[in-house]
């Protein structure tokens, strides 16, 4: 008898299918990857059953009763927890305070300090899961706030626990470790829901994988009887796309962005002695786990932080004072990674967005007057060459879809000739579709001769696309190795967690 | 040895002035705080406040009794509250424009109210004063002791209501629930935290204790009501809770730190200076711009503040 | 469709606002027909009434327009009274202190210095907000009852007629004055001064990149920031010009209205501003029709004050219902627009 069991689950929202009918079983003490690209409908599922959203038709079966759960209250009271992949979690709050938000235990409504600590530290040696009870949340970094996640579900009995993409900030160390914790989940007798898009992960941790695709049930099978291959088929309809080698790079001398010694921050050590050069014809990736200063990074040499010391040359020109209008017009593309707060302004339409790093250069105005009609122009005209898929010119740039959002920036920033493009976690939040649309423009522009710097935390898209990739690790550069058949994954894994390699040159 | 005994005593008694000055702005301040922590800008608070004076004003003028009058100075306070509680959490309007809108809406009720009760008149409606409740053996202290063991019960209250916000706010779940859902309400709903529940709330705490805030200018530091007797003191109490940094005690401190000089400001009015009285009434404003002017860079906003909550939001 | 529902929901609002009305005049046992009456009669009675509208629409235009701008930038100026004041006292230094000069010349020094003072009473909270983000909210409405105890002050020392016991300020000269458009009425020319600037402020805000940084800055300040617009510049900008128009309505209520300083020129005309700004959705014609709307509301409800005696306060009352109600009528209404089958 299974423990879950969701039946033709179906989930619309305005205008969108979000879930087409689609089932799952889980077994105690199983571990089950529910495995799709993103919009394929997997978090909306798992709202549903977590009581985020209502479903609209269907039935959810949970330990042999029927169940509809109209808030989370209900699920986690029903011994179900969830870890989002956005953590749900109070920055300013301690680690006990957020294991224990909305409990109402011994000594309602006082606070139990101490008893908290205790019952916390002891569940946390059971399970492996190392924390701090008293440290504030703002403090820990992503893995500790991962098993805070984890232990918030345990502490509140949870039997049955949904992960959401649980893999995607950690290193791969942190992964393994990751995993380990998963097995004795396992064995002490919960069920776990995985919701992921990385199929090896899926074949390495999984027992079951439920595959779900455009919001419909493609196939469930049992990971021993699959394989990597069968899996992109059903989740994509195809194999993955892997992208053309080095053969056709432009061997260069010539660099289009040099970084020196570049530091920020001295105290918090933000950034420390950062120095690289990202030749032309050369995408030169920075991989490493989030928030170890990229996003710090991309703003130096965007101009929009000021650094402390060192040297940024764009196209061989001294940039240090220079505003980001100064390193746009020396050539620098600046794809930013928060399309919604920084790349675009969302209340704005098509048109207007299209302008919004050239708003005041030429040919879209002269003197401070804008020709809306050169914009028009201009922007149908890129609509047309990026394949954006938009109702019209004037359509606000909230209701496109993230990938063609991507697009319009991707147009706006890549349509006026630059020689350097930093690209910050561009792909981030896009389909595979898009991804891979994305992917084949930076590279055709590498091709092309230009200098592209791809900040990203997907080690996969580094090692996909890039031809020399540097390592970040606590605003640090830890190695800088070549691409390439025989790259060594597990060093690299190693210095994302802070070990110091070696630096490659060419 | 009798100079020194007179600026002393004169000290005390501003200091006692002070106290009452800042009682409105206490109380206001921490139904504020209340709200503000838990994610919800209340602008409109000088509509609240300027509610509950009117309406303790009528009932204890209409009754002749005080209690009915802070009733009715909290239900004026609830009114207003209410009415921002269902626009920014039901209707998602912003918080900041519904209680611009709130202000005009109270100002312009109570006095139309007022204006059609009592007409165009000459002679100023009265109501019943609360008088001071003497504290047994604290009072008895010299000098010191009159002026400070001797005040009204709101006075008392005020403390009071400091005391019980702070537990509340500090050593209960309550707070802690009111901090989370302040700071990252989707989180605190994940766990099962009822966010626009305990918005209402905090939002009638704020009614109440903002509504009371007004009562006092009514019911004990004046005795009457005119058209927008509040000229200000809401904004001013936010101005108290941001100094305050949504503390209780801090609050407290803030309020006393404006009140004095409000409290300054009568006693140099009557003092006959020669100067037109305008250079003093502005002075609670100057000291309120200043006084905001020392919390630059120490504030921590609740994250969440100002933005209405909306679950299935995708 | 879309219209449909647009029309039907001001429609109800229109006629809760009605409504609401006479509930109050009944509750408060005044003659509903007598008010019903005397209010479309001192809007549409009389040549008089209609001067009455574009009088007091004028100063509702120009510091509307004001809010408009810092709205539009994500400032919130709620100090348009105060900037006000502060074109009223800016005129009548040019009117006192200033040597004669040729009318127009006049005019024109006084509109500059109007449009300057009023602006730095705005930039000093724009800069704060900018620099170290203060509240504007708070800083521009302490700043009005500043402004008007200032005003106060000057009237009984620097600016005081002293041939009379009141506190006003002397006559301004002739050559201060605007002409009037439509004798006998009080019509002047600052209706043209506020339509000029509408113009103005269209161009501005709608077609050069002084007014698409604005706008940028209004709806993401972040994303501006990555995009080399300086929010710090825009804000504070858009405190400059939108203290400046409310500090016109300063000058046209002297130079077309009072044509002397005094305490109380203002009858709120700040305020309400922030409502011209609102229901006219941040749009220079839209700001001119919500002015007219409330000011025709301001006139009607003066006839009914001085025919069947209510206080003109209802109209605040109104107002904030009004906003609400625009505000929230999605929602509010979504039930009674489903019934009705609106879509």
């Amino acid at each position: 008898m299974p423990n879950l069991q969701l039946k033709d689950i179906f989930k619309e929202f305005p205008g969108v299918i979000a879930n087409d009918n689609v089932s799952l079983t889980v077994e105690k003490g199983e571990i089950h990857a529910l495995l799709g690209e993103n919009g394929a409908g997997k978090t909306t599922l798992m709202n549903i059953l977590y009581g985020i959203y209502t479903k609209d038709v269907g039935t959810i079966i949970w330990k042999d009763e029927e169940v509809s759960f109209k808030s989370p209250r209900d699920a986690i009271e029903s011994g179900i927890g969830m870890v989002h992949q956005h953590f749900m979690l109070v920055p300013t709050l301690s680690v006990a305070q957020n294991i224990t938000l909305g409990i109402k235990d011994k000594g309602y409504p006082f606070n139990n300090r101490k008893k908290v600590v205790k019952d916390i530290t002891e569940l946390s040696k059971k399970y492996g899961l190392q924390v701090d009870p008293t440290q504030l949340i703002s403090k820990l970094s992503v893995g500790a706030r991962q098993r805070v996640e984890i232990l918030k579900s345990l502490y509140r009995n949870a039997e049955l626990l949904i992960l959401d993409e649980p893999t995607a900030v950690l290193t791969p160390q942190e992964t393994d470790n990751f995993f380990e914790i998963l097995k004795k989940l396992k064995k002490e007798g919960h069920s776990v829901i995985i919701i992921t898009h990385r199929i090896p992960e899926v074949i390495k941790i999984t027992d079951k994988v439920t595959i779900l695709k455009d919001g419909k049930n493609v196939a469930t099978v049992k990971t021993s009887e699959t394989n990597e291959n069968e899996l992109s088929n059903y989740m994509i309809g195809r194999s993955l796309k892997t992208f053309s080698s080095r053969e056709e790079v432009i061997e260069s001398e010539d660099n289009g962005l040099v970084l020196e010694h570049v530091g920020l921050n001295k105290k918090l050590k933000t950034l420390t002695d950062i120095s690289f050069q990202v030749k032309k014809g050369e995408i030169f990736g920075i991989a490493g786990v989030d928030g170890n200063g990229q996003k710090e990074l991309a703003e130096v040499i965007a101009g929009i932080r000021k650094p402390d010391s060192g040297t940024i040359l764009i196209a061989g020109k001294n940039m240090n004072r220079a505003s980001f209008k100064t390193r746009k017009k020396a050539g620098l593309a600046y794809i930013t990674d928060d399309r919604h707060h920084e790349g675009l302004v969302l209340d704005m339409n098509v048109t207007e967005n299209m302008i919004l790093k050239d708003y005041d250069q030429e040919p879209f105005s002269k003197k401070s007057i804008i020709n809306y009609n050169v914009v028009r122009e201009k922007t149908e005209q890129r609509i047309k060459d990026y394949d954006i898929k938009t109702p019209g010119v004037k359509t606000p740039i909230r209701l496109l879809s993230g990938g063609n959002q991507q697009k319009v920036i991707i147009a706006r920033e890549l349509a006026v000739g630059p020689s350097v493009v930093l690209a910050c976690q561009p792909t981030r939040g896009l389909d595979i579709g898009a991804t891979e649309f994305v992917r084949q423009i930076l590279i055709n522009k590498r091709n092309e001769g230009l200098s592209i710097l791809l900040i990203s935390a997907d080690l996969e898209e580094i090692v996909s696309i890039c031809d020399r990739i540097a390592v970040i690790f606590e605003g640090r550069i830890v190695g800088i190795v070549k691409n390439g058949a025989d790259l060594d994954l597990n060093k690299i894994g190693l210095m994302m967690a802070g070990h110091i390699g070696e630096t490659v040159n060419s | 040895m009798a100079e020194a005994g007179t600026v002393l005593y004169y000290i005390v008694t501003l200091f006692a002035a002070s106290i009452r000055m800042a009682v409105p702005l206490t109380l206001a301040g921490l139904g504020e705080s209340f709200s503000e922590r838990s994610g919800v800008l209340n602008i409109g608070l000088e509509g609240i406040m300027l509610s509950g004076a009117f309406f303790s004003f009528m009932a204890a003028y209409i009754t002749q009794s005080i209690i009915v009058g802070v009733i009715f100075g909290c239900f004026g306070g609830l009114l207003i509250s209410m009415i921002h509680a269902y626009m920014s959490f039901k209707c998602y309007v912003d918080q900041v424009i519904v209680g611009i809108a709130l202000n005009f809406f109270s100002l312009g009720l109570t006095s139309f109210l007022f204006m059609a009760y009592f007409g165009r008149t000459t002679t100023v409606p009265q109501c019943p004063v609360v008088k001071p409740i003497r504290i047994p053996l604290l009072s008895d202290i010299p000098i010191v002791g009159d002026v400070l063991f001797n005040q009204d019960i709101f006075v008392y209250f005020m403390i009071f209501a400091c005391f019980v916000s702070y537990i509340i706010l500090y050593k209960t779940v309550w707070g802690t629930n009111i901090d989370a859902i302040g700071e990252h309400p989707k989180a605190a709903d994940t766990v099962g935290l009822n966010v626009k529940k305990t918005r209402y709330i905090t939002a009638i705490i704020n009614g109440c204790l903002g509504g009371l805030g007004g009562a006092y200018l009514t019911l004990a530091l004046l005795g009457f009501f005119m058209e927008n007797i509040t000229s200000g003191k809401g904004f001013i109490a936010l101005v108290v809770v941001i100094l305050g940094r949504r503390h209780p005690f801090g609050v407290l401190f803030a309020a006393l730190l404006v009140g004095a000089a409000e409290a300054l400001q009568y006693r140099l009015q009557t003092l006959g200076s020669g100067l037109p009285s305008q250079v003093f009434i502005m002075l609670p404003y100057v000291v309120t711009v200043i006084v905001l002017l020392f919390s630059i860079g120490k504030s921590s906003d609740p994250a969440a503040l100002g933005i209405s909550y909306k679950r299935s939001s995708r | 469709m879309k219209y449909t529902k647009e029309l039907v929901s001001t429609l109800i609002i229109i006629l809760i606002t009605f409504l609401l009305a006479a509930v109050l005049i009944i509750v408060a046992k005044y003659d509903p027909g007598m008010a019903l009456q005397s209010f479309f009669y001192g809007i549409f009675g009389s040549l008089h009434g209609f001067a009455e509208i574009m009088v007091r629409a004028t100063p509702l235009i120009l510091a509307g327009l004001g809010v408009s701008v810092a709205f539009s930038t994500g400032f919130f100026n709620i100090g348009a009274e105060g900037q006000l004041y502060m074109g009223a006292i800016a005129i009548t230094f040019v009117g006192v202190f200033l040597p004669p000069m040729p009318p127009m010349l006049h005019i024109a020094v006084a509109i500059l210095a109007g449009f300057l003072l009023g602006g730095i009473w705005a930039v000093i909270p724009g800069f704060l907000k900018a620099k170290y983000g203060v509240s504007e909210i708070i800083t521009t409405i302490m700043f009005n009852y500043i402004a008007i105890n200032i005003v106060g002050i000057l009237v009984r020392t620097v600016l005081k007629n002293t041939e009379s016991a009141l506190p006003y300020s002397p006559v301004m000269p002739k050559s201060l004055s605007f002409p009037l458009l439509l004798y006998p009425t009080r019509l002047h020319g600052g209706l043209i001064l506020a339509l000029a600037c509408a113009v103005l402020i269209y161009i501005i805000m709608k077609k050069t990149t002084i007014g698409y940084e604005l706008r940028v800055v209004g709806f993401n300040k972040r994303a501006g920031t990555c995009s080399g617009i300086s929010v710090y510049k825009n804000i504070v900008l858009a405190s400059l010009i939108s203290g400046g128009l409310a500090g016109l309505a300063g000058v046209s209520e002297i130079a077309g209205v009072h044509h002397r300083l005094l305490e109380g020129i203002s009858p709120g005309y700040g305020y309400i501003a922030i409502i011209v700004a609102l229901m006219g959705r941040n749009h220079p014609v839209g700001v001119i029709i919500s002015a007219i709307g409330l000011s025709a509301l301001q006139v009607g409800a003066n006839s009914m004050q001085r025919q069947a005696g209510i206080p003109t306060s209802i109209t605040s009352v109104l107002m904030g219902v009004i906003v609400l109600l625009a505000l929230g009528k999605n929602i509010m209404f979504s039930g009674i627009l489903k019934k009705m089958r609106i879509k």
